[in-house]
């Protein structure tokens, strides 16, 4: 059978240049038996590549590549290591990690297999769109090289080709793994997307579908579901605080990540436990090379190298990022203390062929203080601690099993010492990737974890509203327990499909709740150019903190489980010219929400116009008629108020205080419906950019009134554009437009039913000296918000009328030194 | 409500800018704080745990006949009982209301040299008149005590303070807190909006 439509082609000339080099010289001249005299001419014959790769070609990658690989082949033909010889993302990392399961006919010296390094080269060329019209049942070339038959995987296929340095062409039946992500960033591409200073986990604000809160500040809404249903993921542990203080970089250290996968919706059954939507990284696997990457910018410097030791069995990896704005506006001011910094760590050794076994640790730290005389008092700090022990082991050709056991430590405290959180957590998983056939994959997965909560909230001086609030997060032992499992599945050439459940049971507190999460997400090749796309998805969440914060975590599970009902249509289409659009309808169903952010209905700050502070003279409003009247109770009629008469609050409570103690005991129904539009050609091409485009529309219902939620946002739009300019310099640019939130009545334009829309530009220019094949040294220069826009957050009313509150501009310029070795 | 309605949430490269013009290097340092200072952050402290003592017993109950009774955030206990009615629409309170401090202690750890204390206080207090719900609005306050007892420290660097069978006779209008204390006059502007 003909399998054009859905395959990938991935065209390689293996060992191009072959060079074969003896990793085992030392012991075959021991072998021999007279050390002086020459040894006899011995025949080299390198090693053959037995098993066909199967190699997907990249996802979200466009146009073809080449990459050359270093590939080291034990005696017994699996591969020990295979480094790229310069950088081409994504197709370097994705061939390398791919590398990792090919099989070799081992080298041998005198008949005696022994280890050996070879150039490898292999060819990505960009799919084809299928032809509709042509099926044919027959076999023909490409399946007779195809690895599932073994023709391609005939021993010294490619070390014949080597010598004719022509390349076969070889049909790969890579199925595509997830069919629920929106989009995959590679480190490459981020890099040139203006405004997100080369970190991949920002560059998520710019997909569509995601709604921010402000600019700059890097929470967003994703298909109206609230910053806290957006669970954010590294190597398929919890990252429980994604990004530093404020508008800060993310917490890992970009040079780690070799890409970052966004579902919106419908996830594989890997992730769960977040009813909003998914951002995971995935980190680059472990190179047995020294190299590294460094940047120094205005207000931050980070680096990440590794080296192998044990004559490559192994490798170290160390990164970090240390912020000095802290230390210069510790050094420079008086009162300011502010300090941040993260730090990754990893050790991996080969215990064999198919086994490695890998400690990973990251962790990062924020501090927000102030200095008095004696002491400082801590505005806002938090911190937490990754510890993951990882064993892995390869079924070559087939998939992989992950056994991993995780340490966690969380720390958070708020004003003064006495209100912190701890979490310690230990958890368990195992993840399985079996390739049951060429047309079929099977991943499944457990996964226990103990989180205990040590909580100091001070509740005894607390005002009535907060001390609610602090109700909900008691000292305690959270348990949760998962499994889950799905099919990657071709049922035709042109018809993928993965369905998929997962289940989670919790424990918290006392209270237990059980979800089942089915899933399924479908691709449909309709034409040359088209393809449909389809998912349908449920995913249950615990209650959740506005943001994620390490320790923040309700307990008790009060109100239950949140749901969400999610589901999305599209269209596929390839342009040509490396050219994608796709066009997505989505309708998402929340239950039980707990979204202190977006569940208030608009209300203007202070009183509306005509109207004056009950606790105040109302004021002479001059030919108005009507006598002006107060503006609303200040505390519940028929109680005693707080008291609030000068000085501090002193556990007084505040109408604004109970509002937001309300908003987090709420549960609501919700919404989001809308249309997304994506544009895309390869930002790493000469002249490249993307557009994104979401329409749509998100709602609250409580207590039989229906809402727009409060950051619903109607249009929001990305473009950006890079374009290489010769000699090393890039350039880009990138425009950012979204509505206005919802506005509170006002009786001074009640046209107007929201805030000002919001428009930045962010700039990036890059000039790159090429140092050698495998290093660069860049000068870049960058800033978020060059257009230095104000955005619009709130209405504030007096007694003639109301006008928008601003805040901003939040504006990052930067300027630095990156480079890579 | 104006509330100087535009702020400006600085990058850190503005921010390092910004910060160049406040005190460079040192951490900042508290002038002198004489008897009458100290007379001063004690007076406040006073206003305050009667004030955390109201509203962590009384405010959002029902208006009447009161009575109840805690421990206090650092140790020791509190008392309040009397009468109180309230007006939720002017934001104001009437009280008619006594205090009983058992060694109740209170921290109070501030940026403000002089906002700063920790004191434990034992003995009886009665208040009288309006509280305000906002601290802009009317407070008409009458506090008196025959005897009451305070130890602790006050002020940033911390400064020793410790008075027994002090007499209080004491008046609040708005912000302004002041009368006799221990037979010494003493006032504060409590001003500033709560934290």
């Amino acid at each position: 059978m003909r399998r054009r439509a859905r395959r990938l082609t991935l065209a390689f000339a293996s060992a191009a240049s072959l060079l074969v080099e003896s990793l085992s010289d030392r012991a075959v001249a021991r072998a021999e038996p007279e050390a002086s005299a020459p040894p006899p001419a011995q025949t080299v014959l390198p090693p053959k590549l037995r098993s066909a790769p199967d190699v997907p070609y990249p996802e979200g990658a466009r146009g073809d590549a080449r990459v050359v690989l270093t590939i080291e082949v034990r005696a017994d033909g699996t591969v020990r290591s295979a480094t790229p010889a310069e950088p081409n993302e994504p197709f370097s990392s994705h061939a390398s990690r791919a590398a990792q399961d090919f099989v070799f006919e081992p080298a041998t010296r005198g008949g005696r297999p022994v280890a050996a390094k070879i150039r490898f080269e292999l060819r990505f060329t960009e799919p084809a769109p299928p032809e509709p019209a042509e099926d044919p049942p027959t076999t023909d070339g490409a399946v007779a090289a195809s690895p599932s038959d073994g023709a391609a995987g005939s021993p010294g296929a490619p070390a014949t080709k080597a010598d004719s340095k022509e390349p076969i062409e070889v049909i790969v039946t890579g199925v595509r793994p997830e069919l629920s992500r929106t989009a995959s960033l590679t480190r490459a591409e981020v890099r040139e997307i203006p405004g997100t200073f080369g970190d991949p986990f920002r560059a998520v604000e710019a997909l569509p579908g995601v709604t921010p809160i402000v600019s700059g500040l890097p929470f967003f809404f994703v298909r109206g579901a609230p910053p806290g249903n957006v669970g954010y993921f590294l190597d398929g542990v919890r990252v429980p605080l994604l990004f530093h203080v404020g508008a800060g970089p993310s917490v890992v250290n970009p040079a780690l990540i070799d890409r970052v996968d966004f579902y919106p919706a419908g996830y594989p059954a890997r992730f769960g436990r977040f009813a909003g939507g998914v951002v995971a990284g995935e980190t680059l696997p472990p190179v047995p090379e020294l190299h590294g990457e460094y940047n120094v910018r205005v207000f931050d410097a980070g680096a990440m190298v590794e080296a192998p030791f044990l004559d490559g069995e192994g490798t170290a990896m160390l990164g970090g990022r240390y912020s000095y704005t802290g230390f210069l506006l510790t050094a420079l001011s008086s009162t300011t203390k502010l300090d941040y910094w993260d730090y990754q760590g990893r050790v991996s050794y080969e215990l064999g062929p198919r086994d490695r076994v890998e400690l990973f640790s990251f962790g990062s730290y924020d501090y927000v203080g102030e200095r008095t005389p004696t002491e400082d008092l801590t505005l806002f700090g938090t911190e937490f601690h990754r510890l993951d022990l990882r064993y892995d082991h390869r079924f070559v050709g087939r998939g992989k099993l992950r056994s991993a056991f995780t340490l966690g430590l969380d720390r958070s405290r708020v004003q003064q010492q006495d209100r912190k959180v701890r979490a310690r957590l230990a958890g368990a998983r195992n993840e399985l990737e079996y390739r049951l056939s060429d047309t079929a994959l099977f991943r499944a997965g457990t996964d226990l974890t103990l989180e205990t909560y040590d909580i100091e909230l001070g509740a005894n001086d607390l005002a009535p509203s907060a001390a609610r609030i602090a109700e909900s997060y008691p000292s305690r032992t959270d348990t949760t327990l998962g499994l889950r499992g799905d099919f990657v599945l071709r049922v035709t050439p042109r018809f993928d499909v993965t369905p998929g459940v997962r289940v989670d049971l919790y424990g918290s507190d006392g209270a237990t709740a059980l979800a089942v999460d089915p899933r399924v997400s479908w691709r449909a090749q309709a034409s040359k150019r088209a393809a449909v796309l389809g998912l349908f998805g449920v995913a249950h969440q615990p209650p959740s903190f506005v943001v994620p914060l390490p320790g923040f975590q309700p307990g008790g599970l009060p109100g239950g489980l949140q749901r969400a009902l999610q589901g999305s249509l599209g269209i596929e289409l390839e342009l040509g010219g490396g050219m994608t659009a796709t066009a997505t309808v989505f309708q998402n169903a929340f239950f039980s929400m707990s979204d202190p952010l977006g569940s208030s209905a608009p209300l203007p700050m202070g009183c509306q116009p005509g109207t004056y502070p009950g606790d105040s003279i109302g004021g002479d409003l001059g030919e108005q008629p009507d006598e002006p009247t107060p503006c609303g109770e200040r505390f519940p009629p028929g109680t005693l108020g707080p008291d609030r008469s000068g000085g501090g609050g002193q556990a007084a409570d505040s109408r604004g205080g109970r509002r937001v103690g309300e908003a987090f005991e709420v549960r609501t129904l919700g919404s989001g419906r809308g249309i997304e539009l994506f544009f895309k050609r390869r930002l790493t091409e000469r002249l490249g950019g993307f557009a994104s485009y979401t329409f749509s529309r998100s709602t609250r219902s409580y207590e039989r009134r229906s809402y727009p939620a409060a950051f619903d946002r109607t249009h929001v739009a990305n473009a950006a554009v890079a374009y290489d300019l010769g000699r090393g310099f890039r350039a880009g640019l990138r425009g950012m437009f979204y509505t206005g939130v919802p506005k509170a009545p006002d009786p001074t334009d009640p046209e107007s039913t929201r805030l000002p829309a919001f428009f930045r530009l962010d700039a990036r220019f890059e000039k790159r000296f090429r140092l050698s094949p495998r290093s660069h040294l860049s000068l870049v220069a960058e800033w978020m918000n060059a257009t230095l826009s104000e955005e619009a957050i709130t209405t504030t009313c007096t007694l003639s009328g109301c006008e928008a509150e601003m805040i901003g501009p939040v504006t990052i310029p930067s300027v630095g030194v990156e480079g890579a070795f | 409500m104006a509330r100087g309605s535009r702020f400006t949430v600085a990058a850190p490269l503005l921010l390092l800018l910004a910060a160049c013009g406040s005190d460079v290097g040192e951490a900042p340092t508290s002038p002198p704080c004489d008897d009458e200072c100290r007379d001063r952050v004690a007076l406040r402290a006073v206003r305050e745990m009667t004030k955390l003592a109201y509203n962590l017993l009384l405010q959002g109950n029902p208006v009447g006949m009161q009575a109840e009774a805690a421990p206090c955030p650092l140790g020791g206990a509190v008392v309040i009982f009397g009468e109180a009615s309230s007006n939720a629409e002017q934001g104001a309170t009437v009280v008619d209301l006594s205090y009983g401090f058992d060694g109740c202690t209170h921290l109070e750890v501030d940026d403000e040299p002089d906002e700063t204390y920790r004191m434990t206080l034992t003995g009886f207090m009665t208040q009288q008149g309006t509280l305000a719900a906002q601290p802009s609005a009317t407070t008409a306050l009458v506090m008196q005590s025959p005897s009451m007892t305070m130890s602790g420290t006050v002020y940033d660097p911390p400064l020793a303070y410790g008075e027994d069978g002090c007499t209080l006779e004491l008046g609040q209008n708005g912000n302004d807190l002041s009368g006799l204390m221990c037979g010494r006059e003493v006032g504060v502007d409590l001003g500033g909006p709560p934290n």
